[in-house]
């Protein structure tokens, strides 16, 4: 890290929402591979086709600056930003440029010493998505405009981060609260959220900023934190020879590793903003806003904290369980069922979760719903099976569907805690092996778990294994 | 029956009745749209095979017991109206070829009615104009007088006996110059009455669909018919619960009429003397004629060519040889829109194209764009404002041929011919252009401007006054 010089870090992040539809027409929001098959007159700007604005998108536009604590705006419109490239259909692009729909917010992330840091929150936008330009080898270019029309909100920071790894958590911090909020999904390697930084130096203590360089072209958090390092050693190498930055974009060569310059010098673009005459204002009521606040869920940093004071988990488990909003609501509804915090955490954390990532699953999606998972840490309590059975079980229920009960009885694996049955059984071991009888008689207590094992191998591991324990302890006297 | 002189009205009882299959009504229109185009140039596209078609489907749903308003109507579209039926052009070279996949919603709902288009009317390019002067297939030529220009190819072939009713479009007033050059009535509705959905247009905050047609009841019958509420149009959202309904007055002596006198001032000597006339004849009707304001009435056209130009230079960006226009390949992209958008744009085009561009840039936005909006809030404040002490307004549509600017002259004369349209697209409210003066050509005609959704009170006065 350059010690004498303050680094000035920015992003500005674009998140496409999950919606049925696309921002202004019934095109479907959903990746294919069948280029232009998603499109229509109004995301392809025919003549005489009027944009009709997508409600549900501006409710997960509302419900994102809601999470990230901004003002709303209750009376904001779309503007229209003019130029021209192949993969804008209308030769503009739908966006709100006067008045953002948030703005004003902040996101909570740990600094570098792990000290919480408020970076604040500019605006958050709603605007529409390019497509995509599809370079061919004999130098020709086709465009695909399946993502035209895509609903994205733009997330700017304001200036506040200090370092690559605050930049790293203020990314994962955000695609948390997005994917909670069931804004996005944001998927960087799929394109569903996208990151461009704004970094400059400046002395320690200077005030004004140092020349700043945008930097593009980063497809993972990763990326970003080693673009900025790369970009912040190679700005202050040129500082320290006494030269000065050139202010332009840059794009991160993930080959290389390096980063290379663009555009040499910002091209001053004259977007010539102004508000789309085809579209009505956005108006929302303080009611809709607020009823937007109440249906908010409870976002992971809250829950861990909840987790660890309210079930007293540790803060490890209590991390993995928060990690996502589908896996919490699983925990909570086996809680609702079974009220072991920790048991349940070690067999999600443990089992269900090996299991879920070889299927492919979330957790709502396992065939192990949050009923079965209780049965089946119940009939554990109930000594009915052992855990080595409940995790057959467990994978049986994967592969199969079946109930866990369903499942120990069809297979005939509940507990034999008979007695009688089990002595039998003791009887015919000690008998079968009279050396190791021999040795447990002559001090070698760890004798005993070989014959325990036998008795156990001798039931298909049903046997009560304590009460195999305590009877082969008093025959063996 | 002497078909070309027919109302809509008449044609579509006598087909209802069937005195006359719809077939027969529709085969004879065909034979004066082709017999006449040749000397009128009113239409760019005549459907000879589809509109037969279509006349059959009439008559079969007439069989069928179904009581259709416009059964068998012939009706022109301006080519800036979608119709999946065949080609729409735009009158540009950027759409040749184009075949809409979709239809106007308006258009739709005539058909609906049971109307038959029989073709697709001249235009200037990109409906950036009110002369055909620029049009590709050559200006259109007015029907009354071949000495003066047409204006609008759809009123020219309702002139000329072509239809009996026509859809076009208005921004600054192109239906309403044309229908009053043509000698017919044009409407132009309330803004958000009509589903602007499937209509081109370069100016999306003024454009509306109009109507034109030689008799003022069959301009009604037509509204009636395209009104109302569409979802893909947000517009028309005002109109979901229905369309309001206009106050009753049964008779002439009952309505005030707003005269603003500043505004005639603005006329030459001729012509003024025209709007004395008007004002005798109305009052002889009964109707009480009171003296209203009408303040910022010549901003209000140079507020319009801010907009207008502003929203052309953006709406007209997406013609870029990518998807509309047969491209000049170029491999520099620069290289590729200077030399497509240089061809497949007219010199109107490039003019708004350029205006508008300059008056969106940085530097002049607040000063001009901005201040429109001011300028157009503030117009539509003052006719509300002069609506208040009178039922309807009277306005000229242009200044009469011969006193004005005629085509080929200076291009901020003709821009000037808008005078008194302009202001009332950007008022929204619903206009009646009227023929006037005894039916000569040359007299300058009058504009009825009415109340939201008062078109019915407009329309009802004109069949009345007899102006
Ligand atoms: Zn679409």
């Amino acid at each position: 890290m350059v010690m004498e010089y303050e680094v000035v870090i920015g992003l500005e992040v674009h998140v496409e929402l999950m919606t049925k539809s696309k921002l202004f027409c019934a095109c479907p929001n959903r990746f294919t591979t069948e280029a232009n098959s998603h499109t229509c007159e109004v995301c392809l700007g025919f003549p005489g086709a009027l944009p009709l604005l997508n409600r549900e998108a501006v409710q997960k536009a509302l419900t994102a600056s809601l999470a990230l604590n901004c003002e709303i705006a209750l009376h904001s419109y779309f503007d229209r930003k003019n130029y021209f490239y192949p993969d804008i259909p209308k030769g503009y692009q739908i966006s709100q440029y006067f008045i953002p729909l948030g703005s004003s917010g902040f996101l909570e992330i740990e600094d570098d010493s792990g000290a919480p840091k408020k970076i604040r929150i500019g605006r958050v936008h709603l605007e529409e998505d390019a497509g995509k330009l599809v370079h061919g080898g004999a130098g020709d270019s086709a465009v695909d405009y399946n993502r035209a029309g895509v609903p994205l909100i733009e997330i700017v920071s304001e200036p506040d981060l200090r370092s690559p790894g605050e930049s790293r958590r203020y990314l994962e911090q955000l695609k948390s609260i997005l994917q909670y909020a069931e804004v996005s999904d944001c998927k960087m390697e799929e394109g569903s959220l996208r990151c461009d930084a704004n970094v400059s130096l400046r002395p320690k203590g200077s005030t004004v900023f140092g020349n700043k360089v945008e930097l593009k072209n980063m497809n993972s958090f990763k990326a970003v934190e080693k673009a900025l390092e790369y970009e912040i050693e190679r700005q202050a190498q040129i500082l320290r020879r006494g030269e000065t930055v050139i202010p332009q974009t840059r794009r991160w060569d993930e080959d290389k590793q390096v980063t290379i310059a663009m555009r040499d010098k910002y091209q001053a673009t004259d977007y010539r903003c102004f508000p789309d005459p085809e579209l009505a204002p956005i108006e929302l009521t303080a009611g809709e806003v607020e009823a937007a606040r109440r249906a908010l869920p409870e976002f992971p940093a809250q829950r861990k904290s909840r987790y660890m004071a309210e079930y007293g988990l540790p803060a490890y488990d209590a991390g993995v369980l928060t990690a996502t909003r589908g896996m919490a609501e699983y925990f909570e509804a086996c809680l609702k069922l079974y009220d072991d915090p920790k048991s349940l955490s070690n067999w999600i954390m443990g089992d269900f979760s090996a299991h879920l990532n070889a299927a492919g699953l979330e957790p709502q999606e396992a065939p192990l719903t949050p009923a079965y998972m209780a049965a089946l840490l119940q009939m554990i309590d109930k000594q009915l099976i052992s855990g080595k059975i409940a995790k057959e079980v467990m994978a049986k229920v994967f592969a199969t569907g079946k109930s866990p009960r369903e499942i120990v009885e069809g297979e005939g694996l509940l507990q034999i805690t008979d007695q009688s049955e089990l002595e039998k059984l003791v009887d015919e071991v000690i008998a079968a092996n009279p050396d190791s009888v021999q040795s447990y008689r002559s001090g070698k207590t760890k004798a005993l778990g070989f014959l325990v094992g036998q008795v156990m191998q001798a039931t298909k591991g049903k046997a009560n294994p304590q009460l195999v324990n305590k009877l082969l302890a008093e025959k063996l006297k | 029956m002497e078909l070309g002189y027919i109302t809509a009205a008449a044609a579509a009882e006598a087909v209802r009745k069937r005195e006359i299959a719809a077939r027969e009504l529709v085969e004879s229109f065909l034979g004066r749209c082709t017999a006449l185009n040749g000397r009128i140039n009113s239409f760019i596209h005549i459907f000879e095979q589809e509109a037969m078609d279509q006349a059959e489907v009439v008559d079969e749903r007439i069989k069928g017991g179904e009581a259709l308003p416009l059964a068998g109507v012939p009706v022109a579209l301006k080519d800036d109206l979608c119709y999946s039926a065949g080609p729409t052009s735009w009158g540009a070279a950027a759409l040749k070829d184009f075949h809409p996949p979709y239809t106007a919603a308006a258009v739709e709902k005539l058909i609906a009615a049971g109307a038959v288009i029989v073709g697709k009317a001249n235009l200037d390019p990109f409906s950036l104009g009110f002369s055909t002067a620029a049009s590709l297939a050559g200006p259109t030529v007015n029907p009354r007088n071949p000495d003066l220009p047409a204006g609008d190819g759809a009123a020219a072939a309702v002139a000329a006996g072509q239809c009996l009713l026509a859809l076009s479009s208005d921004s600054g007033g192109a239906l309403r110059i044309g229908a009053d050059r043509c000698g017919i009535f044009g409407l132009r509705p309330t803004t958000g009455l009509v589903s602007r959905h499937g209509l081109c247009t370069a100016a999306p905050s003024f454009a509306q669909v109009g109507i034109a047609a030689r008799e003022a009841a069959d301009i009604e019958l037509a509204l009636q018919a395209i009104a109302g509420y569409d979802p893909r149009d947000a517009a028309t959202a005002a109109v979901k619960e229905g369309i309001p309904a206009a106050q009753k007055r049964s008779a002439a002596k009952e309505l005030k009429i707003g005269f603003p006198e500043a505004v005639f001032d603005l006329l030459p000597e001729a012509d003024r003397a025209s709007f004395e006339k008007y004002r005798a004849k109305l009052e002889a009707s009964g109707a009480a004629v009171v003296a209203v304001e009408l303040p910022l009435f010549q901003e209000a056209l140079h507020a319009y060519c801010v907009i207008a130009a502003a929203e052309a230079s953006s709406n007209l960006g997406r013609f870029d040889g990518i998807r509309f226009g047969i491209p000049e390949a170029e491999a520099n992209m620069e290289d590729w829109y200077h030399k497509t958008r240089g061809r497949i744009f007219d010199l109107e085009a490039k003019r708004r194209s350029i205006f508008g561009t300059h008056l969106l840039s940085g530097e002049n936005f607040d000063a001009y764009y901005r201040q429109a909006q001011k300028v157009w809030k503030l117009v539509r404040r003052s006719f509300a404002a002069a609506l208040e002490h009178c039922d309807l307004l009277v306005l000229p549509v242009a200044v009469s041929p011969g006193n004005g600017c005629e085509a080929g002259g200076d291009f901020l004369a003709s821009y000037q011919e808008k005078l008194f349209c302009a202001p009332v697209s950007l008022s929204g409210l619903p206009s009646l252009c009227v023929p006037a003066g005894d039916g000569a050509a040359t007299a300058a005609g009058l504009q009825l401007v009415g109340k939201p959704y008062e078109e019915a009170a407009l329309i009802a006065l004109a069949d009345r006054a007899a102006l």
